[in-house]
């Protein structure tokens, strides 16, 4: 098994990976500080197992487990000191969690679980809580941009980026995990919009729609998402965007 | 007749006196138990004068004069015992005599007697634990009646020649001893009613005290504070009737009921002098809005004229104030004044109980914190020892788990309410050397001490639950390395303590004391060292928070 350590300190991390490399059933691949390197992490390696870390800057450990998308959603082991209730709000059967100072029979416990759980090719699913703040990376920095400040969110060819009045920014969250664990609707296979941005929806042609939106920016609007974005801004037919595309 | 009918106009002109003097400022109850000096001058003045005008108002019969002298003697004795009754008989008798007539002796003599009379039944009235009988009607009508018969007694004895002075009582004495005996009796009785009138009115005024008492105690008991205040403004409006009632705290308002709400809001800074004034000066401020006037600083429409700012005490600080107003149109109430005076010390002592309350369920909480974290100590510290016995004596390890122990240590220790910044420093300092191994480059520490501040005592347990605070929120949820900072120096003859952290993440919605822990330290440090000493809290997103308080210098320490 492949796996990968997530915790913001250090010795904490050396510890852990070498217990678990003593089992002699795990690899660990890599071992991260925070969150935002986690999700990196995860997209390159695409590990089986993540031992993560509650409490953790920024983006906690529970709220990392929202930011991963299902295709690579890998088993979940929570490693905590204290707060392990925290844990509990997830389904006893999809994670398991380990206490600070991890004891060595416990963790040889968990280690079973998983082997089984790895063979018989079970996808974990989890109830995890909704995105509020999206981690993008800048140039130097690290940004977390609060949901409601987001206009859009668009995927080209280099990635994801958020669209914001202050500036554009990429992310390591994809379209699909913005979708489902935040309130941006989708318009556009690569673009969700901020419904609440939205100030008018144009018809330059018969058979598509642009949203303009209170900055001013435009986003276009493909048939196919269009007609389940109708229904949430509450369009009606005879109102004033009444649509050419149904 | 037509002497009788002379002696009621006379007497007539001794009530409307009384009248007047019952409506006058100079009046005030009487009672006749605890006159002080100057008000017996007043009344000897005042008794003098109606027994002099009562000699004037006389008719002149047979060379003598029927009168109503006497009522004026007799009164100041009942009211004021036999020295004033004696003193006023002495000079409306002195007055007489001088004017001459057969009878000038024997009535100047007979009005100091009546005076003495009046003095003597105060006397045994008093003694008797009566004295509220002085003021009753038919105790001035008998004694009037005994003391006019008593005078044409002495007339008899002592006027010659005495057949004149026989044909002259046979005239007067039934005019003169039933007109100066009703006389009497219905001015005691004017005087009595205006008595009770005030009694009255102050019987309104302590039954809506207790009233306002009962109602804001169950509000009191939760503290002082934007909560309990809209209440309790709206409570004293009611009960008061004025126009408005503001509450504030050293700060700003925290409720406005009534007239001219409409720009008076709550949490705004104080704006007015009279309040600004009755904080820094702990004294009642009033402006009546006739000599002074209210004048908004809000609004200049506003329709408050006078104000009654009353100062809250705790422990002698002011912790807030209470206004009374009223608008332009209505006369500020000296009964609401009085009662103003009154809610200062009743809200001050419910407020001195509410902080008594608050303190016990502080100590309850932190017992009970203390009581789940409790291990054996002697285990505990016995372990530390052996599993430090075992690692190399000059390894990091075994320098952690020292420091480990140091902490706990510190943390048992909790007789004393207060220690030095010495050893706060040195709890810190175990608790700082174990974070800073578990974040290792990520936490950077600076300390600033003038350590002339050494032995400066603080409450216990202070800075090290503020570090622990700057590093569990903020250091903590930092990516980039962080740096946490305690400076101990000089600031206006205090000495200053600044718990910083570079994260700036302090929620400023949450306010002051997310936790338990804060809100501890912050009301230890307020109790022990007084309510201006509590923590305060500055904040620049992303750059610094900074958590601070002062502790006064005592003068032994140089």
């Amino acid at each position: 098994m492949r796996a990968l350590i997530v915790d913001d300190e250090v010795h904490a991390r050396a510890s852990l990976k070498a217990m678990l490399e003593a089992t002699g059933e795990i690899v660990v691949i890599g071992s991260c500080a925070d969150a935002i390197q986690a999700l990196h992490a995860l997209k390159a390696e695409g590990p089986d197992v993540l031992f993560l870390d509650v409490q953790m800057p920024k983006v906690s450990g529970l709220q990392l487990v929202s930011m991963i998308d299902r295709e690579q959603m890998p088993h979940v082991v929570f490693v905590t000191a204290h707060d392990a209730y925290a844990v509990k709000a997830f389904d006893e059967n999809a994670v398991d969690y380990l206490l600070k100072p991890v004891q060595k029979d416990r963790l040889a416990r968990t280690v079973d679980k998983l082997k089984r759980a790895v063979r018989d090719g079970a996808r974990p699913t989890f109830d995890s809580p909704a995105i509020e703040r999206i981690p993008c990376t800048g140039v130097s920095s690290i940004r977390l941009v609060d949901v409601s400040e987001v206009e859009f969110v668009r995927s080209g060819p280099a990635g994801v980026y958020v669209v914001t009045p202050r500036g554009e920014f990429l992310t390591e969250l994809t379209l699909q995990v913005l979708e489902a664990k935040t309130d941006l609707a989708r318009c556009h296979r690569q673009v969700l919009v901020n419904v609440r941005q939205i100030e008018e929806v144009l018809r330059p042609e018969p058979r598509a729609a642009v949203l303009r939106l209170k900055s001013g920016k435009e986003v276009p609007a493909s048939r196919r998402y269009f007609l389940k974005l109708k229904e949430r801004l509450g369009l009606r037919r005879d109102g004033k965007y009444l649509d050419p595309l149904s | 007749m037509k002497l009788l009918f002379a002696l009621i106009l006379a007497m007539s002109f001794f009530l409307f006196v009384a009248y007047l003097y019952c409506k006058s400022p100079a009046f005030s109850p009487l009672h006749s138990e605890a006159l002080r000096p100057r008000h017996k001058l007043f009344l000897f003045v005042l008794f003098s004068a109606l027994s002099i005008t009562g000699t004037y108002l006389g008719l002149p019969v047979q060379g003598a004069i029927a009168n109503t002298r006497a009522i004026g003697p007799i009164l100041a004795g009942l009211i004021g015992g036999p020295v004033l009754g004696a003193a006023v008989g002495l000079t409306g008798g002195l007055h007489r005599w001088w004017l001459g007539g057969f009878t000038g002796f024997s009535c100047g003599l007979s009005t100091l007697t009546e005076g003495l009379m009046g003095g003597l039944v105060h006397l045994y009235l008093v003694r008797r634990g009566r004295s509220d009988e002085v003021f009753r009607p038919w105790v001035a009508f008998t004694t009037t009646l005994v003391a006019e018969a008593t005078q044409m007694a002495i007339i008899l004895a002592v006027a010659r020649p005495f057949a004149d002075a026989l044909a002259l009582v046979e005239v007067i004495a039934l005019p003169m001893i039933a007109a100066n005996s009703a006389g009497a009796a219905l001015f005691i009785s004017i005087i009595r009613d205006r008595q009770e009138l005030y009694d009255q009115v102050g019987a309104i005024s302590s039954a809506r005290a207790l009233r306002i008492a009962e109602r804001t105690l169950a509000v009191m008991s939760r503290g002082f504070d934007a909560g309990a205040a809209p209440e309790m403004a709206r409570i004293i409006h009611q009960e008061t009737g004025v126009g408005a009632v503001a509450i504030t705290d050293a700060e700003r308002v925290l409720a406005f009921v009534g007239y001219g709400a409409e720009h008076h809001h709550a949490g705004t800074p104080i704006a007015s002098d009279w309040t600004r004034r009755a904080i820094s000066e702990i004294t009642t401020t009033y402006a009546d809005g006739v000599h002074e006037r209210y004048e908004c600083p809000l609004s200049r429409d506003c329709p408050l004229h006078s104000v009654l700012v009353v100062p809250l005490l705790v422990d002698g600080e002011v912790v807030g104030t209470i206004k009374l107003y009223e608008p332009a149109h209505r006369r500020f109430l000296s009964f609401n004044r009085t009662l103003g005076e009154g809610l200062k010390v009743l809200l001050s002592s419910q407020l001195l109980r509410a902080r008594y309350q608050e303190q016990k369920s502080l100590l309850v909480m932190s017992e009970l914190k203390l009581a789940r974290a409790q291990v054996n100590p002697h285990f505990l510290f016995n372990a530390l020892n052996t599993i430090m016995a075992m690692l190399p004596a000059a390894s990091r390890p075994r320098d952690l788990l020292n420091n480990l122990s140091n902490f706990f240590r510190a943390n048992l220790k909790r007789n004393n309410e207060l220690s030095t910044i010495e050893e706060e420093l040195e709890h810190v300092s175990a608790y700082l050397e174990i974070e800073k191994a578990r974040f290792e480059d990520r936490l950077a520490v600076e300390v600033e001490v003038d350590r002339t501040l050494l032995q400066l005592r603080v409450p216990t347990f202070t800075l090290q639950p503020l570090m622990e605070n700057a590093i569990k929120h903020g250091i903590s949820d930092m990516l980039t390395p962080g740096t946490a900072r305690i400076r101990i120096y000089r600031q206006d003859g205090a000495a200053r303590v600044d718990v910083e952290d570079d994260a700036g993440a302090f929620d400023e919605r949450k306010g002051r004391g997310d936790g338990l822990g804060m809100r501890i330290v912050d009301k230890r440090i307020r109790n022990l060292l007084g309510e201006g000493h509590g923590l305060t809290t500055s904040c620049v997103p992303n750059q610094l928070t900074r958590v601070s308080f002062t502790v006064p210098i005592p003068v032994a320490v140089p």
